[in-house]
């Protein structure tokens, strides 16, 4: 005779299990959860697959290709690798996006740290909310459009930079018809419309600094610099990282602020990488010269991001 | 105690339930959305009929919808979609059409402009010619209304490609109140490149800080080419390629420039160490220096119609398209005038000219073919172009009622420009034009904004880039 038969309990003895004391198997409940969140996960999974994966993966073998999208591909094995190497255009357009990464992305998150510190300072609550709103509005607007803005206002003969510079006495510059004054047009509207992406994150990070490391500090007699440097920087560290990591990234694919301000000129001067690839691909129909252009900007962003991550075992502390 | 009713309240909605619910929310949104998912929704796509796929944005395509209708009333069997396309510039349009390409569901029909009709007829557009012989008699009311060098420009490699319907020449505007507060009258028809660099001094003399005597802009039409033509070169060395003869011989047996015409242009070598070259490139680098000329901008040009009709510009060349273009900015008819761009060498003009391509891909070539010569007929064109937002390319539209509210007084000017000037070529845009007409933007700044070294080593850098560009699409 079974158990279930001689179990004096009712529900029990009926073989049913009390629905409190119910006990899964843990072989049978894994592939069920592994079943919901496989569900929950599919549209994203679907997506990546067809609009990440899929499109990387056809890049990669397009770059040993070429290919005008209207003849059939023709597999050229490493010619396109080996005419990039020759480009000048190419090699002065990654020297471009290189020195622009050093220099735009060390100004955004010099002016995003430096006015998140502000603010968290002495401020009252409206005028900070105030200020991240403002700081961060750039970085909503379409960058074509601002660029296109920008280009009336940094216009040589009419436009209100100019202008204002007259104003005090001084000649009109050419912003964007001089190699320095383009270069210095496009990161100026880069860094404007794109810091205020790192000036939250610090400002993240700043409110997570507990206030009693600070006044331990000042126990110790630390001025507001010391304590900026010595405190301040060490426990901010990871989201220094965080940020210069995603805005390295960022930087890297620079490509709207250039081609609407200056197409990429004078002669080559603003020029970005991704410039290169839109301009071989959907201008001159290279497909598989884009595809490779695009695979050795990748392996430049992964190389980057890796030493990155490399300095950061050295600079960065956790609380 | 609350009564259990079997229902979903907020308060007994159990996982399960949830997760139904929004199961089917999400399928009632994808099937709400389904034409959108599957781009059912654009015009034409899996449709009857024929797709026209223009340049411009809704009010465009809304625009050309009476011609459609028309065309339906007279060929009801023939459905028509007027699909817009909008794009910075024709290279960015033709970029979108080949994306199009590329994606399985290319348009049946392109209006294509000077800058793509070579890339088109190499890659993506049927010849006409067979259509034309078959209904020569039809056409020759076109053609006889229609300037050879507008047609011309469509031909490639002996084969006729698009019926020219607008065009644009390349003449020089005026600002009629600069002139004359400068002491000066309009210039005379032939006048010389150095009575314009005259004409600058005087209106910069006249004018006070803020105003630019001359503006141009940085891209092929209304850039430095018209100052390359007027000096009797190019940056890209120019022939014409065999063939033609059915054609002209055909339509156009008296065409005074019979002997020159043939199958069609070919620009297939870079020509910008020619010491013509670098004198044009020199002269507007002198202009600049001498503050009488910008440094040229990239873009359109757009801007260009407020800083001119505002008085701030005095002379600056385009076409004619820009008379309503300067009369919705509020300019008067008389506030503005048009004339021959100045000569140097020759006074040879440059122009642009669009046309319905048929691609080779369309299923119903016959359909499509009937739409062309719809397109071409005048009181089609009549429709199509009401004001003059462009210069129609029959003769007999370009008249005194035709500019009656906008000016210019001189709106002879426009089409005389092919008459007087025969030899005038359309803007040099091989197959490879969009890395060609790069090519020539990324160095005509560095070319005019220094020394005259400096002219010389840009267009050292100019004719690398194009000897990689023509060697690489040959």
């Amino acid at each position: 005779m079974s158990d279930t038969t001689t179990d004096p309990v009712g529900s029990r003895a009926t073989g049913a299990p009390d629905a409190r004391t119910r006990r899964i198997p843990a072989s049978r409940s894994k592939p069920k959860k592994n079943l919901f969140a496989g569900v929950l996960l599919a549209p994203t999974l679907i997506g990546m697959g067809i609009f990440t994966i899929v499109p990387i993966i056809g890049s990669l073998v397009l770059a040993f290709f070429r290919w005008d999208i209207i003849s059939r591909p023709e597999f050229v094995g490493l010619a396109n690798f080996a005419d990039i190497a020759l480009d000048p255009t190419v090699r002065v357009s990654f020297l471009n996006t290189i020195v622009f990464v050093v220099i735009a992305v060390t100004l955004q998150l010099g002016i995003a740290l430096v006015l998140a510190s502000m603010i968290q300072e002495r401020l009252p609550d409206w005028l900070r909310v105030f200020f991240r709103s403002t700081f961060f509005f750039p970085l909503v607007l379409s960058a074509a459009s601002v660029s296109i803005f920008m280009g009336y206002l940094f216009n040589e003969q009419f436009g209100v930079v100019n202008w204002l510079i007259g104003l005090v006495g001084l000649a009109p510059v050419p912003w964007l018809t001089t190699p320095a004054g383009a270069a210095a047009v496009v990161i100026i509207v880069y860094v404007w419309q794109n810091f205020g992406f790192s000036f939250l994150l610090f400002v993240g990070g700043l409110g997570n600094i507990p206030k009693e490391v600070y006044e331990a500090a000042e126990l110790d007699g630390a001025s507001g610099f010391k304590k900026f440097i010595n405190v301040t920087m060490p426990l901010l560290s990871p989201t220094t990282l965080v940020a210069s990591v995603m805005a390295v990234i960022t930087a890297l694919q620079v490509f709207d602020q250039p081609y609407v301000l200056t197409r990429g000129g004078p002669g080559d001067s603003t020029r970005s990488a991704v410039m290169v690839v839109f301009e071989s691909a959907f201008e001159q129909l290279e497909f598989g010269r884009a595809s490779a252009i695009g695979l050795v900007l990748m392996l430049l962003i992964m190389a980057v991001t890796y030493v990155q991550f490399q300095l950061s075992r050295r600079f960065v502390f956790y609380q | 105690m609350k009564q259990q009713t079997g229902g979903l309240t907020a308060t007994n909605l159990t996982r399960r339930g949830l997760l139904t619910l929004g199961g089917l929310g999400l399928a009632g949104v994808t099937i709400g959305s389904w034409p959108r998912l599957t781009g059912s929704d654009i015009p034409g796509r899996h449709a009857d009929g024929l797709t026209i796929a223009i340049l411009g944005n809704s009010a465009d395509a809304e625009g050309r919808r009476g011609l459609a209708e028309e065309f339906h009333r007279e060929f009801p069997e023939i459905k028509i979609h007027i699909q817009a396309i909008q794009g910075a510039d024709w290279k960015d349009f033709f970029a979108k059409i080949l994306t199009m390409v590329a994606a399985g569901n290319p348009p049946d029909i392109v209006y294509v402009a000077t800058e793509g009709a070579q890339l088109f007829a190499d890659k993506l557009a049927e010849p006409l010619d067979h259509f034309i012989r078959r209904d020569a008699e039809e056409l020759r009311e076109y053609f006889d209304d229609v300037h050879p060098s507008l047609v011309e420009a469509y031909m490639y490699q002996g084969s006729l490609f698009q019926l020219p319907i607008d065009w644009n020449a390349a003449d020089m505007y005026l600002n009629t109140s600069t002139l004359q507060e400068a002491g000066m009258d309009r210039p005379a028809d032939d006048w010389t490149q150095d009575d314009f660099t005259e004409m600058l001094r005087a209106m910069k003399k006249s004018q006070g800080p803020g105003f630019t005597p001359f503006y141009w802009t940085n891209r092929l039409f209304g850039g430095i080419v018209p100052w390359l033509y007027n000096n009797d070169t190019s940056f890209l060395t120019e022939r014409k390629a065999p063939g033609g003869d059915w054609l002209w011989d055909g339509f156009y047996p008296d065409d005074p420039a019979r002997s020159t015409r043939g199958g069609g242009f070919i620009w297939d070598g870079s020509n910008a160490l020619d010491e013509r070259v670098f004198e044009s490139f020199d002269y507007m680098r002198e202009l600049v220096a001498e503050g009488l000329g910008v440094r040229p901008e990239g873009g359109g040009g757009t801007s260009l119609v407020g800083l001119f009709s505002s008085g701030r510009v005095g002379a600056t060349p385009a076409g004619g398209y820009w008379a309503q273009g300067l009369h919705e900015a509020g300019m008067a008819e008389d506030g503005f005038d048009v004339q021959f761009f100045p000569k140097n060498r020759t006074q040879r003009h440059q122009f642009g000219t669009a046309g319905y391509a048929i691609m080779r891909t369309t299923e119903n070539k016959d359909a499509a073919w009937e739409w062309v010569k719809f397109a071409a007929r005048r009181e089609s064109m009549e429709m199509a172009m009401p004001s003059p937002t462009t210069t129609p390319t029959r003769r007999s539209m370009v008249n005194e009622s035709f500019y009656a509210q906008t000016g210019p007084k001189n709106w002879q000017v426009f089409y005389e420009t092919l008459d007087r000037f025969p030899t005038s070529a359309p803007i040099p845009a091989p197959p490879e034009q969009a890395a060609v007409e790069n090519a020539l933007i990324k160095n005509v700044t560095n070319a005019v904004s220094g020394s005259s070294r400096q002219t010389r080593s840009a267009l050292a850098s100019l004719d690398r880039d194009l000897n990689l560009v023509l060697r690489s699409g040959r």
